[in-house]
Protein backbone atom coordinates (compact mmCIF):
# COMPACT_ATOMS: atom_id res chain seq x y z
CA UNK A 1 0.00 0.00 0.00
CA UNK A 2 1.04 3.70 -0.31
CA UNK A 3 0.47 6.76 1.54
CA UNK A 4 -0.38 10.01 -0.14
CA UNK A 5 -2.54 12.98 1.00
CA UNK A 6 -6.33 14.29 -0.43
CA UNK A 7 -6.56 18.05 1.46
CA UNK A 8 -4.28 17.36 4.10
CA UNK A 9 -5.89 13.87 5.52
CA UNK A 10 -3.81 10.80 4.76
CA UNK A 11 -5.01 8.08 2.53
CA UNK A 12 -3.85 4.70 1.19
CA UNK A 13 -3.90 3.50 -2.37
CA UNK A 14 -2.47 0.36 -4.48
CA UNK A 15 0.67 0.97 -6.31
CA UNK A 16 -0.21 1.02 -9.90
CA UNK A 17 -3.21 3.16 -9.05
CA UNK A 18 -4.18 5.84 -11.03
CA UNK A 19 -4.74 9.23 -8.64
CA UNK A 20 -8.61 9.29 -9.57
CA UNK A 21 -8.96 5.29 -9.02
CA UNK A 22 -7.54 5.89 -5.47
CA UNK A 23 -9.44 8.45 -4.38
CA UNK A 24 -12.30 6.65 -5.42
CA UNK A 25 -11.55 3.53 -3.45
CA UNK A 26 -11.33 6.20 -0.37
CA UNK A 27 -14.84 7.58 -1.54
CA UNK A 28 -13.44 10.64 -2.72
CA UNK A 29 -15.27 11.93 -5.83
CA UNK A 30 -14.88 15.26 -6.04
CA UNK A 31 -11.57 16.35 -7.71
CA UNK A 32 -12.14 19.99 -9.05
CA UNK A 33 -14.62 22.82 -8.79
CA UNK A 34 -15.89 24.26 -11.93
CA UNK A 35 -14.85 28.04 -13.23
CA UNK A 36 -18.06 29.13 -13.40
CA UNK A 37 -20.78 27.74 -11.83
CA UNK A 38 -18.57 26.30 -8.81
CA UNK A 39 -20.19 22.76 -9.08
CA UNK A 40 -17.99 20.00 -8.46
CA UNK A 41 -16.75 17.31 -11.17
CA UNK A 42 -15.23 14.25 -10.99
CA UNK A 43 -13.98 11.30 -12.73
CA UNK A 44 -15.77 11.39 -16.21
CA UNK A 45 -14.23 10.02 -19.28
CA UNK A 46 -11.18 7.95 -17.17
CA UNK A 47 -8.96 7.74 -20.13
CA UNK A 48 -7.66 10.70 -20.31
CA UNK A 49 -9.95 12.89 -22.98
CA UNK A 50 -12.05 14.99 -21.10
CA UNK A 51 -9.98 17.09 -18.55
CA UNK A 52 -12.59 16.76 -15.59
CA UNK A 53 -10.48 14.78 -13.17
CA UNK A 54 -8.04 17.66 -13.19
CA UNK A 55 -6.12 18.25 -9.57
CA UNK A 56 -3.30 20.03 -7.79
CA UNK A 57 -0.64 17.14 -7.38
CA UNK A 58 2.00 18.28 -5.50
CA UNK A 59 1.58 21.95 -6.14
CA UNK A 60 1.23 21.46 -9.61
CA UNK A 61 -2.36 22.35 -11.05
CA UNK A 62 -4.60 20.81 -14.08
CA UNK A 63 -3.21 17.28 -13.79
CA UNK A 64 -5.46 14.64 -14.88
CA UNK A 65 -5.74 12.04 -11.75
CA UNK A 66 -6.82 9.55 -14.35
CA UNK A 67 -3.71 9.81 -15.99
CA UNK A 68 -1.23 10.11 -12.69
CA UNK A 69 -0.08 7.18 -10.80
CA UNK A 70 0.11 7.40 -7.25
CA UNK A 71 3.45 7.60 -5.68
CA UNK A 72 4.47 7.51 -1.70
CA UNK A 73 4.12 10.72 0.15
CA UNK A 74 2.21 12.78 -2.69
CA UNK A 75 0.47 15.82 -2.20
CA UNK A 76 -3.15 15.81 -4.03
CA UNK A 77 -5.79 18.52 -3.61
CA UNK A 78 -9.05 19.57 -5.07
CA UNK A 79 -9.03 22.29 -7.52
CA UNK A 80 -11.05 25.25 -7.35
CA UNK A 81 -10.95 26.97 -10.48
CA UNK A 82 -14.22 29.12 -9.09
CA UNK B 1 18.18 15.80 -30.03
CA UNK B 2 15.40 14.22 -32.64
CA UNK B 3 14.76 10.63 -32.82
CA UNK B 4 14.48 9.31 -36.00
CA UNK B 5 12.26 5.85 -37.06
CA UNK B 6 12.10 4.97 -40.68
CA UNK B 7 8.11 4.14 -39.43
CA UNK B 8 6.41 5.90 -36.72
CA UNK B 9 3.40 4.42 -35.14
CA UNK B 10 1.09 6.50 -32.98
CA UNK B 11 -0.81 4.26 -30.50
CA UNK B 12 -0.63 1.09 -28.73
CA UNK B 13 -3.52 -0.24 -28.74
CA UNK B 14 -5.09 -3.40 -30.85
CA UNK B 15 -4.23 -1.49 -34.65
CA UNK B 16 -0.92 0.38 -33.48
CA UNK B 17 0.56 -2.96 -32.07
CA UNK B 18 -0.19 -4.84 -35.13
CA UNK B 19 0.71 -2.81 -37.43
CA UNK B 20 4.44 -1.82 -35.93
CA UNK B 21 4.49 -5.97 -35.64
CA UNK B 22 3.84 -6.40 -39.35
CA UNK B 23 5.83 -3.53 -40.49
CA UNK B 24 9.00 -4.75 -37.92
CA UNK B 25 8.76 -8.08 -39.25
CA UNK B 26 8.74 -6.53 -42.52
CA UNK B 27 12.25 -5.36 -42.14
CA UNK B 28 11.66 -1.72 -41.08
CA UNK B 29 12.80 0.24 -38.26
CA UNK B 30 9.81 0.96 -36.07
CA UNK B 31 9.15 3.75 -33.61
CA UNK B 32 5.83 2.81 -31.33
CA UNK B 33 4.74 6.22 -29.16
CA UNK B 34 1.79 5.76 -26.69
CA UNK B 35 0.59 8.06 -23.79
CA UNK B 36 -0.26 5.60 -21.47
CA UNK B 37 2.03 3.72 -18.99
CA UNK B 38 1.31 0.23 -20.31
CA UNK B 39 1.25 -1.12 -23.69
CA UNK B 40 -2.30 -2.11 -24.62
CA UNK B 41 -4.55 0.74 -25.59
CA UNK B 42 -8.07 1.02 -23.89
CA UNK B 43 -8.91 -2.28 -25.32
CA UNK B 44 -5.93 -4.43 -23.66
CA UNK B 45 -5.90 -1.97 -20.57
CA UNK B 46 -4.27 -3.78 -17.66
CA UNK B 47 -2.39 -3.30 -14.43
CA UNK B 48 0.82 -5.33 -15.22
CA UNK B 49 -0.32 -7.74 -12.62
CA UNK B 50 -0.52 -11.33 -15.19
CA UNK B 51 -3.16 -12.55 -12.13
CA UNK B 52 -5.53 -9.41 -12.43
CA UNK B 53 -5.02 -8.85 -15.80
CA UNK B 54 -6.06 -12.30 -16.85
CA UNK B 55 -9.63 -12.06 -14.57
CA UNK B 56 -10.25 -9.02 -16.16
CA UNK B 57 -10.34 -10.04 -19.70
CA UNK B 58 -11.97 -11.94 -22.17
CA UNK B 59 -9.01 -12.73 -24.40
CA UNK B 60 -6.28 -11.30 -22.97
CA UNK B 61 -4.06 -13.93 -24.14
CA UNK B 62 -4.57 -12.45 -27.81
CA UNK B 63 -2.92 -9.41 -26.05
CA UNK B 64 -0.36 -10.25 -24.14
CA UNK B 65 0.89 -12.38 -26.74
CA UNK B 66 0.53 -9.60 -29.17
CA UNK B 67 2.19 -6.83 -26.65
CA UNK B 68 5.17 -9.57 -25.98
CA UNK B 69 6.00 -9.78 -29.80
CA UNK B 70 6.55 -5.97 -29.87
CA UNK B 71 8.75 -6.01 -26.77
CA UNK B 72 10.57 -8.70 -27.98
CA UNK B 73 11.47 -7.08 -31.30
CA UNK B 74 15.07 -5.77 -31.83
CA UNK B 75 13.36 -3.48 -34.91
CA UNK B 76 10.42 -1.93 -32.27
CA UNK B 77 11.73 1.20 -30.02
CA UNK B 78 8.86 1.44 -27.89
CA UNK B 79 8.26 5.02 -26.15
CA UNK B 80 5.39 5.34 -23.34
CA UNK B 81 3.71 7.93 -21.63
CA UNK B 82 4.37 10.28 -24.32
CA UNK B 83 1.34 12.30 -25.56
CA UNK B 84 2.36 13.99 -28.96
CA UNK B 85 1.06 17.52 -28.79
CA UNK B 86 2.13 19.32 -32.05
CA UNK B 87 2.23 17.32 -34.87
CA UNK B 88 3.19 18.99 -38.67
CA UNK B 89 4.98 18.17 -41.24
CA UNK B 90 8.45 20.44 -42.36
CA UNK B 91 10.83 20.22 -45.03
CA UNK B 92 9.06 16.78 -46.05
CA UNK B 93 9.23 15.16 -42.65
CA UNK B 94 6.41 14.57 -40.23
CA UNK B 95 7.61 16.29 -36.63
CA UNK B 96 6.29 14.96 -33.45
CA UNK B 97 6.40 16.40 -30.23
CA UNK B 98 5.87 14.93 -26.83
CA UNK B 99 6.66 16.76 -23.59
CA UNK B 100 10.57 14.50 -23.09
CA UNK B 101 10.95 14.46 -27.00
CA UNK B 102 10.87 15.52 -30.62
CA UNK B 103 10.34 12.32 -33.20
CA UNK B 104 10.92 12.60 -37.60
CA UNK B 105 9.65 10.30 -39.41
CA UNK B 106 8.91 10.22 -43.23
CA UNK B 107 6.21 7.10 -42.57
CA UNK B 108 3.62 7.57 -40.22
CA UNK B 109 0.57 5.23 -39.25
CA UNK B 110 -1.75 6.62 -37.22
CA UNK B 111 -3.75 3.93 -34.54
CA UNK B 112 -5.20 6.89 -31.91
CA UNK B 113 -8.34 5.07 -31.27
CA UNK B 114 -11.46 5.93 -30.34
CA UNK B 115 -13.24 6.93 -26.87
CA UNK B 116 -17.05 6.71 -25.39
CA UNK B 117 -19.38 8.82 -27.03
CA UNK B 118 -21.07 10.55 -24.54
CA UNK B 119 -25.04 12.60 -24.62
CA UNK B 120 -25.78 15.45 -22.70
CA UNK B 121 -28.81 15.36 -19.85
CA UNK B 122 -29.46 16.97 -17.33
CA UNK B 123 -26.93 16.20 -14.60
CA UNK B 124 -24.16 14.85 -16.94
CA UNK B 125 -21.72 16.79 -14.79
CA UNK B 126 -22.58 15.68 -11.57
CA UNK B 127 -19.58 13.45 -10.00
CA UNK B 128 -20.66 9.93 -10.18
CA UNK B 129 -21.82 9.92 -13.75
CA UNK B 130 -19.23 8.70 -16.37
CA UNK B 131 -18.48 7.13 -19.36
CA UNK B 132 -19.06 3.95 -19.56
CA UNK B 133 -15.10 3.45 -20.78
CA UNK B 134 -14.29 5.23 -17.30
CA UNK B 135 -15.93 2.63 -15.24
CA UNK B 136 -13.95 -0.05 -17.60
CA UNK B 137 -10.96 1.67 -16.94
CA UNK B 138 -11.32 1.73 -13.26
CA UNK B 139 -11.76 -2.21 -13.26
CA UNK B 140 -9.17 -2.87 -16.10
CA UNK B 141 -6.59 -0.54 -15.58
CA UNK B 142 -6.97 -0.55 -11.35
CA UNK B 143 -8.62 -3.06 -9.99
CA UNK B 144 -11.19 -0.30 -8.60
CA UNK B 145 -15.19 -0.33 -9.01
CA UNK B 146 -16.79 2.85 -9.85
CA UNK B 147 -18.63 2.98 -7.26
CA UNK B 148 -21.56 1.05 -4.43
CA UNK B 149 -24.51 1.05 -6.71
CA UNK B 150 -23.48 1.19 -10.72
CA UNK B 151 -26.53 1.59 -13.55
CA UNK B 152 -24.67 0.74 -16.55
CA UNK B 153 -26.28 2.49 -19.70
CA UNK B 154 -26.64 3.58 -23.12
CA UNK B 155 -26.29 1.46 -26.21
CA UNK B 156 -24.32 -1.18 -27.93
CA UNK B 157 -22.33 -4.80 -27.26
CA UNK B 158 -19.65 -2.48 -24.47
CA UNK B 159 -22.04 -2.31 -22.35
CA UNK B 160 -22.17 -6.41 -21.41
CA UNK B 161 -18.07 -6.50 -20.52
CA UNK B 162 -18.93 -3.55 -18.55
CA UNK B 163 -21.48 -4.82 -16.72
CA UNK B 164 -20.08 -8.49 -16.06
CA UNK B 165 -16.97 -7.15 -15.06
CA UNK B 166 -17.73 -4.97 -12.33
CA UNK B 167 -20.60 -7.89 -10.80
CA UNK B 168 -18.34 -10.42 -11.46
CA UNK B 169 -15.59 -8.89 -9.30
CA UNK B 170 -17.99 -8.60 -6.57
CA UNK B 171 -20.03 -4.37 -7.26
CA UNK B 172 -23.63 -4.22 -7.14
CA UNK B 173 -24.81 -3.32 -10.82
CA UNK B 174 -28.36 -1.97 -10.23
CA UNK B 175 -29.55 -2.79 -13.81
CA UNK B 176 -27.99 -2.58 -17.49
CA UNK B 177 -30.59 0.06 -19.40
CA UNK B 178 -30.28 -0.74 -23.18
CA UNK B 179 -31.55 1.88 -25.33
CA UNK B 180 -32.64 -0.97 -28.18
CA UNK B 181 -35.35 -3.08 -28.33
CA UNK B 182 -34.87 -6.78 -26.74
CA UNK B 183 -33.68 -8.83 -30.36
CA UNK B 184 -33.16 -5.64 -31.94
CA UNK B 185 -30.14 -7.72 -33.54
CA UNK B 186 -32.62 -10.70 -34.73
CA UNK B 187 -33.11 -9.04 -38.39
CA UNK B 188 -28.96 -9.12 -38.60
CA UNK B 189 -28.53 -12.66 -37.61
CA UNK B 190 -26.93 -13.69 -40.83
CA UNK B 191 -24.32 -11.52 -40.71
CA UNK B 192 -23.49 -11.41 -37.01
CA UNK B 193 -23.08 -15.49 -37.10
CA UNK B 194 -20.42 -15.13 -39.33
CA UNK B 195 -18.63 -13.57 -36.11
CA UNK B 196 -19.39 -16.72 -34.00
CA UNK B 197 -16.40 -16.02 -31.72
CA UNK B 198 -18.05 -12.13 -30.43
CA UNK B 199 -21.45 -13.81 -30.49
CA UNK B 200 -20.41 -16.58 -27.86
CA UNK B 201 -18.27 -13.66 -26.07
CA UNK B 202 -21.64 -11.90 -26.23
CA UNK B 203 -23.43 -14.90 -24.38
CA UNK B 204 -20.93 -15.21 -21.49
CA UNK B 205 -21.83 -11.71 -20.47
CA UNK B 206 -25.29 -12.68 -20.39
CA UNK B 207 -24.53 -15.84 -18.83
CA UNK B 208 -22.36 -13.95 -16.26
CA UNK B 209 -25.21 -10.94 -15.57
CA UNK B 210 -28.13 -13.64 -15.22
CA UNK B 211 -25.95 -15.37 -12.62
CA UNK B 212 -24.87 -12.55 -10.70
CA UNK B 213 -28.77 -11.97 -11.12
CA UNK B 214 -28.20 -8.39 -12.67
CA UNK B 215 -31.14 -7.48 -14.95
CA UNK B 216 -31.12 -5.98 -18.37
CA UNK B 217 -33.84 -3.12 -19.38
CA UNK B 218 -34.44 -2.44 -22.84
CA UNK B 219 -35.91 0.29 -24.79
CA UNK B 220 -34.77 2.56 -21.83
CA UNK B 221 -32.16 5.58 -21.00
CA UNK B 222 -31.15 7.74 -18.37
CA UNK B 223 -32.24 10.90 -19.06
CA UNK B 224 -31.55 12.97 -16.08
CA UNK B 225 -29.02 12.38 -12.95
CA UNK B 226 -29.46 13.80 -9.67
CA UNK B 227 -27.35 15.30 -7.26
CA UNK B 228 -27.66 14.93 -3.12
CA UNK B 229 -26.70 18.19 -0.65
CA UNK B 230 -23.07 17.31 -1.28
CA UNK B 231 -23.34 17.59 -5.28
CA UNK B 232 -22.49 13.78 -5.60
CA UNK B 233 -24.61 11.09 -7.59
CA UNK B 234 -27.36 9.88 -5.69
CA UNK B 235 -30.45 8.94 -8.44
CA UNK B 236 -30.79 8.87 -11.82
CA UNK B 237 -34.28 9.34 -13.74
CA UNK B 238 -34.75 6.65 -16.62
CA UNK B 239 -36.76 6.71 -19.36
CA UNK B 240 -38.82 3.98 -21.58
CA UNK B 241 -37.96 5.64 -24.78
CA UNK B 242 -39.26 4.95 -28.06
CA UNK B 243 -37.53 4.26 -31.40
CA UNK B 244 -36.61 7.74 -31.66
CA UNK B 245 -35.68 8.17 -27.98
CA UNK B 246 -38.12 9.76 -27.21
CA UNK B 247 -39.38 9.73 -23.44
CA UNK B 248 -42.61 7.57 -22.85
CA UNK B 249 -42.69 7.12 -19.34
CA UNK B 250 -39.82 7.55 -16.73
CA UNK B 251 -39.00 6.04 -12.81
CA UNK B 252 -36.40 7.00 -10.67
CA UNK B 253 -33.53 4.77 -9.68
CA UNK B 254 -30.96 5.17 -6.88
CA UNK B 255 -27.30 4.58 -7.64
CA UNK B 256 -24.01 6.75 -6.70
CA UNK B 257 -22.44 5.39 -10.12
CA UNK B 258 -24.11 6.08 -14.24
CA UNK B 259 -21.94 4.52 -16.22
CA UNK B 260 -23.03 5.10 -19.79
CA UNK B 261 -22.06 4.93 -23.07
CA UNK B 262 -23.72 5.18 -26.47
CA UNK B 263 -21.17 3.71 -28.51
CA UNK B 264 -17.51 5.63 -29.66
CA UNK B 265 -15.96 8.44 -31.29
CA UNK B 266 -13.08 8.12 -33.22
CA UNK B 267 -10.13 10.45 -32.38
CA UNK B 268 -8.79 12.49 -35.25
CA UNK B 269 -7.28 14.97 -33.70
CA UNK B 270 -4.04 14.46 -35.59
CA UNK B 271 -5.90 14.41 -38.67
CA UNK B 272 -6.85 18.18 -37.96
CA UNK B 273 -2.82 19.09 -37.23
CA UNK B 274 -1.49 16.75 -40.24
CA UNK B 275 -3.95 18.26 -42.75
CA UNK B 276 -5.70 14.68 -43.78
CA UNK B 277 -9.18 13.91 -45.48
CA UNK B 278 -11.47 13.77 -42.83
CA UNK B 279 -15.27 11.74 -43.97
CA UNK B 280 -18.30 11.48 -42.32
CA UNK B 281 -20.15 8.39 -41.31
CA UNK B 282 -23.39 6.95 -41.51
CA UNK B 283 -23.53 7.47 -37.85
CA UNK B 284 -22.56 10.80 -38.02
CA UNK B 285 -19.13 10.23 -36.91
CA UNK B 286 -15.96 12.00 -38.15
CA UNK B 287 -13.52 9.58 -39.63
CA UNK B 288 -10.05 9.90 -41.25
CA UNK B 289 -10.83 8.46 -44.81
CA UNK B 290 -8.31 5.63 -45.98
CA UNK B 291 -7.74 3.72 -49.20
CA UNK B 292 -7.67 -0.27 -49.65
CA UNK B 293 -3.92 0.00 -47.93
CA UNK B 294 -5.10 2.33 -45.19
CA UNK B 295 -3.33 5.05 -47.01
CA UNK B 296 -4.52 8.82 -45.66
CA UNK B 297 -4.96 11.81 -48.25
CA UNK B 298 -2.82 14.82 -47.92
CA UNK B 299 -1.13 17.26 -49.86
CA UNK B 300 2.20 16.58 -48.65
CA UNK B 301 4.88 15.29 -51.01
CA UNK B 302 7.77 12.97 -49.43
CA UNK B 303 5.82 11.88 -46.69
CA UNK B 304 3.39 9.05 -46.48
CA UNK B 305 0.78 8.92 -43.52
CA UNK B 306 -1.61 5.64 -43.13
CA UNK B 307 -4.43 5.41 -40.31
CA UNK B 308 -5.67 1.89 -39.15
CA UNK B 309 -8.36 1.17 -36.57
CA UNK B 310 -11.10 3.19 -34.73
CA UNK B 311 -9.79 6.73 -35.75
CA UNK B 312 -10.69 5.29 -39.22
CA UNK B 313 -14.42 4.44 -38.08
CA UNK B 314 -15.21 2.41 -34.81
CA UNK B 315 -15.40 -1.29 -35.87
CA UNK B 316 -14.36 -3.18 -32.55
CA UNK B 317 -10.65 -5.02 -31.70
CA UNK B 318 -10.73 -7.56 -34.84
CA UNK B 319 -11.13 -4.73 -37.54
CA UNK B 320 -8.80 -2.56 -35.84
CA UNK B 321 -6.02 -5.92 -36.03
CA UNK B 322 -6.69 -6.47 -39.53
CA UNK B 323 -6.39 -2.41 -40.62
CA UNK B 324 -3.17 -2.66 -38.70
CA UNK B 325 -1.54 -5.55 -40.39
CA UNK B 326 -2.71 -4.11 -43.94
CA UNK B 327 -1.17 -0.57 -42.48
CA UNK B 328 2.08 -2.04 -41.53
CA UNK B 329 2.48 -4.17 -44.40
CA UNK B 330 1.62 -0.96 -46.86
CA UNK B 331 3.97 1.10 -45.08
CA UNK B 332 6.86 -0.88 -44.80
CA UNK B 333 6.70 -1.42 -48.72
CA UNK B 334 6.55 -5.15 -48.25
CA UNK B 335 6.10 -7.51 -51.15
CA UNK B 336 3.96 -9.68 -48.89
CA UNK B 337 0.28 -10.92 -50.10
CA UNK B 338 -2.19 -9.36 -47.81
CA UNK B 339 -5.39 -10.86 -49.56
CA UNK B 340 -5.95 -12.90 -46.69
CA UNK B 341 -5.80 -9.56 -44.13
CA UNK B 342 -8.23 -7.82 -46.65
CA UNK B 343 -10.66 -10.42 -46.37
CA UNK B 344 -10.49 -10.17 -42.66
CA UNK B 345 -10.84 -7.26 -42.80
CA UNK B 346 -14.19 -7.43 -44.70
CA UNK B 347 -15.84 -9.32 -42.80
CA UNK B 348 -14.89 -7.57 -39.45
CA UNK B 349 -16.22 -4.27 -41.40
CA UNK B 350 -19.82 -5.73 -42.32
CA UNK B 351 -20.02 -6.99 -38.73
CA UNK B 352 -18.99 -3.37 -37.37
CA UNK B 353 -21.65 -1.78 -39.58
CA UNK B 354 -24.11 -4.12 -38.91
CA UNK B 355 -23.86 -3.69 -35.08
CA UNK B 356 -24.16 0.48 -35.77
CA UNK B 357 -27.38 -0.42 -36.98
CA UNK B 358 -28.80 -2.54 -34.56
CA UNK B 359 -27.40 0.28 -32.09
CA UNK B 360 -28.58 3.56 -33.77
CA UNK B 361 -28.49 6.79 -31.44
CA UNK B 362 -31.75 8.54 -32.30
CA UNK B 363 -32.25 12.36 -32.83
CA UNK B 364 -34.88 11.95 -29.98
CA UNK B 365 -31.98 12.44 -27.37
CA UNK B 366 -31.94 16.84 -27.67
CA UNK B 367 -35.79 16.24 -26.13
CA UNK B 368 -33.90 15.62 -22.67
CA UNK B 369 -32.17 18.81 -22.79
CA UNK B 370 -33.60 21.39 -20.41
CA UNK B 371 -32.45 25.11 -21.07
CA UNK B 372 -29.92 24.69 -18.38
CA UNK B 373 -27.87 21.70 -19.29
CA UNK B 374 -24.82 22.20 -20.62
CA UNK B 375 -23.24 21.16 -23.66
CA UNK B 376 -20.03 21.63 -23.69
CA UNK B 377 -18.65 20.81 -19.73
CA UNK B 378 -15.41 22.80 -19.80
CA UNK B 379 -16.70 25.65 -20.73
CA UNK B 380 -19.97 25.27 -18.97
CA UNK B 381 -21.83 26.44 -22.18
CA UNK B 382 -25.77 25.39 -21.45
CA UNK B 383 -28.26 24.72 -24.19
CA UNK B 384 -29.42 27.92 -23.77
CA UNK B 385 -26.77 29.95 -24.52
CA UNK B 386 -26.31 27.42 -28.30
CA UNK B 387 -29.78 28.11 -28.92
CA UNK B 388 -29.67 31.90 -28.30
CA UNK B 389 -27.00 31.93 -30.12
CA UNK B 390 -28.93 30.60 -32.54
CA UNK B 391 -32.11 32.52 -32.53
CA UNK B 392 -30.50 36.12 -31.29
CA UNK B 393 -27.15 35.84 -33.12
CA UNK B 394 -27.86 34.28 -35.96
CA UNK B 395 -25.96 31.33 -36.17
CA UNK B 396 -26.23 28.79 -39.08
CA UNK B 397 -23.62 26.17 -38.13
CA UNK B 398 -22.17 24.10 -35.73
CA UNK B 399 -19.10 26.36 -36.08
CA UNK B 400 -21.02 29.32 -35.93
CA UNK B 401 -22.05 27.85 -32.20
CA UNK B 402 -18.64 27.20 -31.29
CA UNK B 403 -17.29 30.40 -32.31
CA UNK B 404 -20.42 32.57 -30.09
CA UNK B 405 -20.68 30.30 -27.28
CA UNK B 406 -17.45 28.55 -26.73
CA UNK B 407 -18.64 25.58 -26.96
CA UNK B 408 -16.32 23.13 -27.91
CA UNK B 409 -12.82 25.77 -26.90
CA UNK B 410 -11.74 24.14 -23.29
CA UNK B 411 -9.37 22.10 -22.12
CA UNK B 412 -10.66 19.10 -23.87
CA UNK B 413 -10.58 20.81 -27.31
CA UNK B 414 -14.49 19.85 -28.20
CA UNK B 415 -13.56 15.74 -27.56
CA UNK B 416 -16.52 15.34 -25.34
CA UNK B 417 -19.25 18.06 -27.16
CA UNK B 418 -18.02 18.71 -30.76
CA UNK B 419 -20.40 15.89 -32.17
CA UNK B 420 -22.79 16.16 -29.86
CA UNK B 421 -23.04 20.32 -31.35
CA UNK B 422 -22.69 19.09 -35.01
CA UNK B 423 -25.77 16.67 -33.91
CA UNK B 424 -27.62 20.14 -32.69
CA UNK B 425 -27.33 21.44 -36.19
CA UNK B 426 -27.26 17.99 -38.50
CA UNK B 427 -28.77 18.36 -41.72
CA UNK B 428 -29.30 16.67 -45.00
CA UNK B 429 -26.16 17.64 -46.19
CA UNK B 430 -24.11 16.62 -42.81
CA UNK B 431 -22.42 19.33 -42.00
CA UNK B 432 -20.06 18.29 -39.41
CA UNK B 433 -17.12 20.08 -37.79
CA UNK B 434 -13.85 18.50 -38.74
CA UNK B 435 -10.74 18.26 -36.92
CA UNK B 436 -8.51 21.29 -37.93
CA UNK B 437 -5.39 22.41 -37.40
CA UNK B 438 -4.22 22.86 -33.68
CA UNK B 439 -0.61 23.77 -33.32
CA UNK B 440 -0.87 22.58 -29.84
CA UNK B 441 -3.06 19.66 -29.59
CA UNK B 442 -3.28 18.46 -25.79
CA UNK B 443 -2.38 21.27 -23.39
CA UNK B 444 1.16 21.81 -22.39
CA UNK B 445 2.38 24.31 -19.92
CA UNK B 446 4.27 27.83 -20.94
CA UNK B 447 7.11 26.71 -18.87
CA UNK B 448 7.53 23.11 -20.68
CA UNK B 449 7.36 25.66 -24.12
CA UNK B 450 9.88 27.67 -22.62
CA UNK B 451 12.54 24.69 -22.25
CA UNK B 452 12.47 23.57 -25.67
CA UNK B 453 13.25 26.51 -26.87
CA UNK B 454 9.56 27.14 -28.09
CA UNK B 455 9.35 30.43 -26.43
Amino acid sequence: MISFTFNGVELKGQSGQSVSAALLVNKERINRYARFSGAPRGLFCGIGVCFDCMLIINGQPNLRGCLTEIQPGMIVEVQNDH
Amino acid sequence: MIISHQIIVIGGGPAGLNAAKYAANAGADVGLIDSGLRLGGQYWRHTGNAEVDESMHHNFDQGSLLMDAVNANPRIEVYLESQIWSASVINNMIILRTKDQTFQTQRLIIATGAYDRSLPFPGWDIPGVMTAGAAQALLKGNGVIAGQSVVVAGTGPFLLPVAAGISSHGGNVVGVLEAAKRLSWAPKISVLIQNPSKILEGIGYIKSLRKSKVEMRFGQAVVAAHADEDGLLESVTVANIDKDFHVKSTYLLKCDVAAISWGFTPDTSLAGSLGLKQGVRNDGSVIIEVDKDQRCTHSHSEVEIYAAGESTGVGGSDLALAEGAIAGLATAHSEKSSSQLRKLRHRAQKFADVLLQVYPVAAGWKSWLTPQTLICRCEEVTYQKVREACEELNARSARDVKFMTRCGMGMCQGRICTRNVSDLFDSEDHDRILATYRPIITPITLGELAQEGLL
